[in-house]
């Protein structure tokens, strides 16, 4: 039995109907160079993605976030928020290997931002992503130095940026397993980075990120705003009494 | 759908728009610029998205005619780009230079503009047949005789690998 291109196409690019996909996958038993003509599909579709997929991963301009969120003429280059490199650098582990790349902003942030605007954590307001809710609460009033171990939002290090503004790392606690890192910017704290905790599909509520167990995307994004040593315990509920402003 | 949906929906699709903008455009910045305005023009828009569409193809729908706008701005004003098309550029890769790691991109610049659209619908942003023609506003037949030409000429030009 003979195969046209197109339908030899059609079925490495999984578009063919049942009976002529059990036709051709028995006949490429015995066929080696329809095997190959498949495998040959194939192997395009892989080096295009090879070429291309890795802007998935890439660092966010922030005018194309402005323009998401409908706010205009407020491009600022050079100022990238870091929300895909960190996913980029945590989906480097090897469990990640499955996830559909073009996801994963998609999957760590819009089940966040899908809540109503005063219940969900995160929100979208001036063309920024802006922690809201019991986030943004905890944010401003849990010291790190003392909360519960199951706090909702567990806090983690506090320090100041290379633009003085004062930023704090979190984990949530819930089903949305993100770790994240916030700055003050005015009476509001901006999102700069996100991660999850956890690789997708490994169940919810029993398994607990160890607190001090940020992924290593935020890790490395505290690394590149950090001045200085982070707050210790001392100054961080000095900078909490005076609502993180200097 | 209500603004902040719409642009939750943005955002998460931001680094797909970005994926299939480069697969059309080679330089990056073009690439983005492609982006800026369909996002722009998505929201302007909003009225039109029906609550039952599916938001991708009809963010790609959007950026599909921006590109095509760009393109025929930039061929009149230029007068450089001739109509993709005919496909003319497609035979002539350029044998004994040098392989080098933009390969495919240069592979990709050369198909005619609906070849190119074809493939990066189906070849790189994974979408089926049907949400592929819905996007060029093409019956399926001429989704998958451009999609057959511009794999044929991709694998040409780029031989095994």
């Amino acid at each position: 039995m003979t195969f046209s291109d197109e339908t030899v196409m059609a079925y490495a690019d999984g578009e063919l109907d049942g009976a002529t996909r059990a036709a051709l996958e028995a006949a490429m038993l015995t066929d080696p160079d329809l095997a190959h003509r498949v495998a040959h599909h194939r192997e395009l579709r892989g080096r295009l993605h090879a070429e291309f997929d890795p802007v998935l991963s890439a660092p966010i301009p922030e005018r194309l976030l402005a323009a998401a969120t409908g706010t205009r003429g407020q491009a600022r280059t050079g100022n990238i928020i870091a929300l895909q490199r960190t996913a980029s650098r945590y989906w480097a582990w090897p469990q990640w290997g499955a996830l559909a790349a073009g996801l994963i902003v998609g999957v760590l942030i819009a089940p966040l931002l899908r809540h109503a605007p005063a219940e969900g954590p995160l929100g979208i307001r001036d063309g920024r992503i802006l922690a809201s809710g019991a986030l943004a609460h905890a944010l401003s009033a849990q010291l790190a130095s003392n909360q519960q171990a199951d706090a909702a939002v567990y806090l983690g290090v506090s320090f100041v940026s290379r633009s003085g503004d004062y930023c704090r790392t979190f984990t949530l606690r819930d089903k949305s397993a993100v770790a994240g890192l916030a700055c003050r910017e005015r009476e509001r704290w901006r999102l700069e980075a996100l991660a999850a905790t956890r690789p997708p599909g490994s169940g919810s509520g029993q398994y607990q990120p160890a607190a001090s167990a940020l992924p290593p995307g935020i890790e490395q994004a505290v690394d590149a705003l950090i001045v200085g040593e982070p707050l210790d315990a001392q100054a961080e509920a000095a900078a909490s009494a005076n609502d993180w402003r200097h | 759908m209500a603004s902040p949906d719409l642009s939750a929906g943005l955002v998460s699709l931001l680094p797909r728009l970005r994926r299939f903008a480069r697969a059309l455009t080679r330089n990056p910045h073009d690439a983005d610029d492609l982006v800026q305005l369909t996002l722009e023009r998505a929201l302007a828009r909003a009225h039109q998205l029906r609550p039952d569409a599916a938001l991708a193809g009809w963010v790609f729908g959007i950026l599909r005619h921006a590109w095509i706008d760009e393109l025929r701005t930039r061929a009149r004003s230029e007068r450089v780009f001739a109509p993709e098309e005919s496909g003319q550029h497609v035979g002539d890769a350029r044998q004994g230079e040098q392989v080098e790691m933009l390969a495919v991109q240069d592979a990709m610049a050369r198909l005619p503009q609906e070849q190119r659209l074809a493939v990066a619908l189906v070849l790189v942003e994974g979408l089926s047949y049907k949400e592929a023609a819905h996007v060029m506003e093409v019956p399926i037949g001429t989704l998958t005789s451009r999609l057959a030409r511009g794999r044929e000429a991709l694998q040409a030009m780029l031989g095994e690998s």
